[in-house]
């Protein structure tokens, strides 16, 4: 049976088939319009035209690693999720809750408090002041947060291996305190070697570089083996370039173009932590050292600050877990489960010891080195010009390097520290050279005796070299 | 011989060309660009609070949804639908804001520069904001005002003379979680940044914070 009546009875054979076609079009074509419409609809959702929300809940905190005696400790959290309804036009704050469980020392059962909900949110609106007892314990504390959105149920465990891997502070009793006083920004140390230089470019010994209106992008990490070759992520022309002895090398990578961080391992296979645009977390990817792909691995948080090599494979500073967590060990990569499970307070080094670095306030830096759980050595540094980010912190004998920006709002330099048990045995300022972008914490390496200093100018990229004898 | 030479019946030549039609029809509207299939010019509602947190989960429905130059337009998919657009081009007309359009709707401001009251846009209304980075940076606007950036805290924001990012968190390291529309290829996302060492960027803040 045609249903079609009108055609059949109105219009002959050919004559009903191409209005029937052309009705076709145009009512296909209208049906169309409104299915996309339709499904533009549904994604703007209700009233606050932002679609379903419900699965929205990120969070973060700074977790206080390193205490000082007499210290206040209260512990903040950032609950971020929509308020209830998923109403984010109204600008109010989600209906979060959270817990703590903590306990003194390393071990043993975790006690619950309560996170209370505060007024102001600009360091995190969740918070719960750390009892005395378990403040001042002398082994520390330990301690993970359940977060959530009350108003969905919604949950999420910070760091992210919880109970298996919490998170961890320690106190710094006997720290060696060091006041650098104000900074002088007139004094720059010059490199000992200019150990890579190259013009931007797309050849073989230029590197790539980004540059627009929303500014520039050049080479985005590298490393230095023990033997002093260079090995730069040129991203922007989807390589590696190593650079030895003035003369390169590239390896093309099947990466996009971006920001990301590099090291390279012993055996050659050169890993690269990326960020993608693609709602998934960042991934730790390994090529073989002629840039063939051999695995990837998404990390077990949102956000990473830094990638190194660690005893038993590259190891991720995480956030907002603030954990360094293993992307592989001897067996293989990770998944995020375990590595969540295996993450550390502290960069963990080959000797089984641990770093642990804590930029506190406006100009104090705290670092500690802890082996078995323990405080073996630690300094608090302080500073009468403000302090910004901690590029590189390094065993190096019985010392550690320490590379972090000092500012004010006109000027800045990179301050090099070589800490000993005395205090500062060695010191100096290096012009940052940030011309191009690079990864934020990717501008140092220390290799063998020497630091090095990926920079950049106008003219193209740099590698410097500055050897490290410490002179007291 | 007689069958195929015979014109198809109407109604299944309507049929086919209908299915067609509505398939080319959904393509062509949803290439088109993505302003014109997704995006609204509604009017924005004035809205009491104007709190940091509110701010940073408005920030938060952005990441994954792109990056457009002179954009302000997105959903909440977690997917990127113009990524790879030449960029620092408005005619392509895709998703997600720049950095001055996503931190312009985050902190609810006003078209009217002389206003500072807040006002909620949807994420895909689409609209950029009369503020470019460097505006941002000088303070321009009854909105916006600077900070000393050692004292910048969440949701205040790194402003320099063609980027800006706004204070997601703090970090251990003495970096910032920057939740900032970066570049075409990037997106929109949480990175970890430096730009509060870095003299090219100067701390600036959203007046009226309400908690």
């Amino acid at each position: 049976m045609n249903r079609f009546i009108p055609c059949r009875t109105r219009l002959s054979g050919r004559a009903s088939t191409l209005v029937a076609a052309g009705a076709g079009i145009a009512a296909g074509t209208a049906a169309g319009v409104v299915a996309v419409a339709i499904a533009a609809g549904l994604a703007l959702g209700g009233s606050t035209g932002a679609g379903n929300l419900d699965g929205l809940l990120e969070v973060a905190h700074v977790p206080p690693l390193l205490t000082v005696p007499g210290e206040d400790v209260t512990l903040r959290y950032a609950i971020v999720c929509p308020p209830p309804g998923g109403d984010i036009a109204s600008g109010a704050p989600c209906d979060g809750s959270g817990d703590v469980y903590i306990r003194a020392g390393q071990s043993g059962p975790f006690t619950k408090l309560a996170l209370e909900r505060g007024s102001d949110s600009i360091e995190g609106r969740w918070f719960v002041r750390v009892p005395a007892q378990i403040a001042t314990s002398t082994d520390g504390f330990s301690y993970y947060a359940v977060l959530r959105n009350d108003a969905t149920g919604a949950s999420t465990t910070l760091p992210a291996g919880g109970e298996a891997a919490p998170q961890r502070s320690l106190p710094l009793r006997k720290a060696v305190t060091i006041d650098l006083g104000a900074h002088d920004f007139g004094q720059a140390r010059h490199a000992d070697e200019r150990v890579v230089s190259a013009p931007w470019g797309t050849g073989a010994d230029e590197a790539g570089l980004s540059a627009g209106k929303t500014g520039r992008i050049g080479p985005s990490s590298f490393d230095v083996s023990a033997g002093g070759a260079v090995t730069v992520l040129d991203e922007i022309n989807r390589r590696a370039v190593r650079w030895t002895h003035g003369r390169a090398a590239a390896t093309a990578l099947d990466l996009t173009p971006g920001i990301d961080d590099m090291s390279v391992g012993p055996d050659g296979t050169i890993y690269v932590l990326d960020a993608r645009d693609n709602g998934s977390n960042p991934a730790v990817r390994a090529f073989a050292a002629d840039g063939k792909p051999k695995w990837a691995r998404e990390t077990g948080d949102r956000t990473w600050a830094k990638l190194e090599m660690g005893p038993q494979g590259p190891v991720v500073d995480e956030l907002p877990s603030e954990e360094w967590m293993p992307a592989a060990d001897a067996s293989g990569p990770l998944e995020r489960r375990a590595q969540a499970r295996n993450g550390m307070s502290g960069r963990p080094l080959s000797d089984g010891s641990e770093l642990v670095v804590l930029r506190v306030g406006t100009s104090e830096l705290r670092l500690a080195r802890v082996a078995g759980g323990d405080v073996e050595k630690s300094w608090r540094i302080l500073s009468g010009t403000p302090l910004g980010e901690v590029q590189l912190t390094e065993q190096h004998g019985n010392a550690v390097v320490v590379v972090l920006k000092t500012y004010t709002e006109a000027q800045d330099q990179f301050l090099v520290l070589v800490l000993d048990g005395g205090g500062v045995a060695k010191q100096f300022s290096l012009d940052p050279a940030e011309w191009a972008e690079s990864a934020p914490l990717a501008r140092f390496r220390l290799s063998g005796s020497s630091l090095y200093q990926l920079g950049s100018s106008p003219a193209g990229f740099f590698v410097d070299r500055f050897d490290l004898e410490v002179n007291r | 011989m007689t069958v195929l030479s015979r014109a198809p019946r109407p109604w299944l030549v309507f049929l086919a060309l209908f299915a067609l039609a509505c398939s080319l029809a959904a393509v062509t509207v949803a290439k088109a660009s993505f302003w014109s299939a997704n995006c609204n010019y509604a009017t924005p509602s004035q809205t009491a609070n104007l709190t940091r947190d509110g701010g940073q989960t408005y920030s938060n429905v952005a990441r994954y949804e792109g990056y457009q130059w002179g954009g302000g337009c997105w959903n909440n998919d977690d997917v990127d639908a113009s990524w790879g657009d030449p960029p620092e081009n408005v005619g392509t007309q895709g998703e997600g804001g720049d950095c001055s359009g996503l931190t312009f709707k985050t902190w609810r401001e006003s078209t009217n520069t002389g206003d500072g009251a807040s006002y909620y846009w949807a994420p895909l209304r689409n609209v950029h904001g009369p503020y470019d980075a460097a505006s941002f940076r000088a303070g321009i606007g009854a909105a916006n005002g600077t900070v000393y950036k050692p004292y910048a805290g969440v949701m205040d924001a790194f402003a320099s003379s063609y980027h800006i990012g706004m204070v997601f968190f703090r970090a251990t390291s003495g970096a910032d979680q920057i939740v900032e529309a970066k570049c075409e290829l990037c997106g929109t996302n949480i990175w970890l940044r430096t730009y509060r060492s870095d003299p090219a960027y100067g701390g600036v803040r959203r007046i009226g914070w309400t908690g």
